[in-house]
């Protein structure tokens, strides 16, 4: 089980977080104080060696007997007992001071560490001290020194406040990235429950997005709108499955009995030919069906654009008045043409004039016998509007929406599949046209990409 | 005799084929395969392809695109299942030079044939005189048996089609195609309205049936009646 959870991706991202925030954490911290260090020391041992130099220079000046005395004098005002300083015969034996011998190494004109041996601390045989020697005028050396315990003690105070803020720090940091981490993991548990979810067939799931919304929230506001729109696609899909089952069943149907009938009543050729006839008819309308669901999917896949070519719409408008007129003259309809010239816009010729044509025949067959049904092509402003007018009472608004979906036939009245709006729409997705409804009365208009 | 060489991979829709082919007065030869139908394609003494674009061993269209890259200028229908506008455009770019969608009615396939295989009387006359009929296209006038048809510009091009296409079967869809020049199905028989009132007009009461409706979706003009 320990094994799974190790090679969980997500435990280990998280381990990963904590680690790498304290590692930071902790580089942070070394390179601060060891940075603090190396300014105090630096300045410490400045100053110290400033203060040789003017031993050096001031004790220089004295005679031998005075130079003594200054040293004494020296050493008195030392309360804080951290100075060294003695004077040294040319052959090594201390002629007085605080110090038993000079340093084992000739030393040199700057500064250096050593071990020396205090006479003047009680209980101490040895001291660390930064510390310079110069020669006197008569042959004698001088030790000036600064005792370090005070530096030292500073750096174990760097130290000590290294290590106690490091560990609290530590436990911080690695405390951040696992809850970091841990909250990276749940964010990524939520979205791969949800499509776990979702993979099993529960489109309903959506991401919480919240008030304020973060990144990783806005990435989850965009999934939840992508799952909307998947999910209007899948309920396309499964009603447009159920439509053309529904569509076709009830053709079949009838074509079924009408051909057990012929078979079971018709008496002679003449009889059986009417039933074939008839039969013939029913299968055409099927196979209409079929062809104009196939091309509003073709349509919109957008796939047929490599065929636009400029089209003049005033022409086709007029040729779909033509198209129509006898058919409209038969249903004692009075189809009128009022055309402006408007400038070409590209496209499929016989799909705009298939749009229009599809426009026009449904407000001959939705509006009034002995009405009047009319085709408008303006130019307004940039766009192109065409638009087709009758006299029946339009889409109820409510059914706008609607009208363009496969099938939707909003009266049963009339004969159709219902495919000639969602056709329509199609095509006029497919050039860049909107399809519009008027608020009042009954007018459908495309209106060009402005 | 005709002959027309199908590649068809679906047996049902090549019986069916053939068989309404056959009574019509071509000999039909079968093939399911692109490689059996190239090899029978070479052939002399075949009149006109018919081929579907999805076959066990390959895409018809190859086929068509081999013969011609081989000089032959053998005509070619194209069939096709997909029934997309834009496999209508590869098909006919690959050298096809008609193409039918599936399904089809058969008479429109027969349509099809017919047109493929006689090159209608394209010439430039102005004036057509076939039967009984005097067509003048330029004053824009028709008459039959001497008697004036009144007829507007539109039935005058539509009657144009088809006394120059005698005997043989034109559909709705190739009227619409060739005399508006729109390719798409109507929603409703607006093309049947105009053919309608052409046949009114041509045929008077009494006269012998010159435009024949065929059963489906087309029309014949017979002068020979």
């Amino acid at each position: 089980m320990s094994s799974i959870r190790r090679s969980d991706p997500r435990t280990r991202a998280t381990w990963r977080w904590g680690g790498a925030i304290a590692a930071l954490l902790v580089v942070q911290s070394i390179m601060l104080a060891g940075l603090f260090w190396l300014l105090a020391n630096g300045s410490h041992r400045r100053d110290a060696e400033r203060g040789f130099a003017e031993d050096c220079r001031s004790l220089a000046t004295l005679s031998s007997e005075v130079r003594r005395v200054e040293l004494r004098e020296m050493l008195a005002h030392d309360i804080h007992r951290d100075r060294f300083l003695a004077l040294f015969a040319p052959d090594g034996t201390r002629i007085d001071g605080n110090v038993a011998r000079l340093p084992p190494h000739a030393l040199r004109a700057g500064s250096t560490v050593a071990t020396i041996t205090p006479t003047e601390l009680p209980g101490k045989t040895s001291d660390v001290a930064r510390l310079r020697t110069c020669a006197m005028p008569d042959g004698t050396r001088l030790l000036t020194g600064v005792d370090l315990d005070n530096a030292e003690g500073a750096l174990r105070i760097i130290e000590r406040s290294l290590a106690y803020g490091l560990i609290p720090g530590l436990l911080l940091a690695i405390g951040f990235g696992l809850v970091a981490g841990r909250r990276a993991a749940t964010q990524v548990d939520a979205v791969r429950g949800l499509t776990e979810r979702i993979v099993a067939g529960d489109l309903d799931q959506r991401l919480p997005v919240g008030e304020r919304p973060d990144s990783f929230r806005l990435l989850c506001a965009h999934i939840n709108l992508m799952l909307d729109r998947i999910q209007s696609l899948v309920i396309d899909v499964r009603g447009v499955g159920d439509d053309i089952a529904h569509q076709l069943r009830t053709p079949l149907t009838r074509l079924r009995a009408r051909l057990e009938r012929g078979l079971r009543e018709a008496g002679d050729v003449a009889a059986f030919q009417a039933s074939a006839d008839a039969a013939l008819d029913e299968i055409d309308q099927l196979l209409g069906i079929v062809a104009a669901l196939l091309r509003v999917r073709e349509l919109e896949d957008h796939a047929r654009r490599s065929r636009f070519a400029p089209v003049d719409l005033a022409r086709l408008a007029e040729d779909a008045c033509e198209l129509h007129r006898p058919t409209a003259e038969d249903r004692g309809i009075v189809l009128s043409c009022d055309i402006d010239p408007v400038a070409p816009i590209e496209g499929d010729a016989s799909l705009l004039i298939e749009a229009m044509s599809n426009l026009i025949d449904n407000a001959m067959k939705f509006g009034p016998v002995g009405g009047h049904v009319a085709l408008l092509l303006r130019q307004e402003e940039r766009a192109v509007v065409i638009t087709v007018t009758d006299q029946g009472a339009g889409v109820p608004a409510a059914e706008r929406p609607l009208v363009t979906q496969r099938f939707y036939r909003g009266r049963h009245d009339r004969e159709g599949a219902g495919l000639g709006l969602s056709l329509v729409k199609a095509i006029a997705d497919l050039h860049g046209f909107t399809l519009r409804f008027a608020e009042t009365g009954s007018a459908v208009s495309l209106v060009g990409p402005g | 005799m005709t002959h027309i060489l199908l590649l068809e991979d679906d047996a049902g829709t090549a019986n069916e084929i053939a068989l309404e082919l056959g009574a019509q007065g071509y000999a039909v030869t079968h093939h399911l395969r692109v490689a059996d139908g190239l090899a029978a394609a070479r052939g002399d003494d075949v009149d006109l392809l018919i081929v579907d674009r999805q076959l066990p061993d390959g895409e018809g269209l190859d086929l068509i695109e081999r013969i011609r890259a081989e000089g032959r200028r053998t005509p070619a229908l194209v069939l096709s299942a997909l029934g997309s506008l834009d496999d209508r455009v590869r098909g006919l770019r690959a050298g096809g030079d008609d193409y039918l969608a599936k399904p089809f009615a058969l008479v429109e396939l027969v349509a099809r044939v017919q047109a493929l295989l006689r090159r209608p009387n394209e010439t430039r006359d102005t004036r057509l005189i076939v039967g009984p009929l005097d067509l003048d296209l330029l004053g824009g006038t028709g008459r039959r048996a001497g008697r004036p048809l009144d007829l507007l510009p539109r039935e005058l091009k539509l009657l144009d089609y088809l006394v120059r296409r005698p005997g043989r079967i034109v559909t709705r869809s190739m009227l619409l195609q060739d005399v508006w020049g729109y390719s798409f199905e109507p929603n409703s028989n607006v093309v049947d309205v105009h053919m309608g009132r052409l046949r009114r007009k041509v045929d008077a009461e009494g006269e012998p049936q010159l435009i024949r409706n065929v059963r489906g979706r087309g029309y014949v003009f017979d002068p020979a009646v």
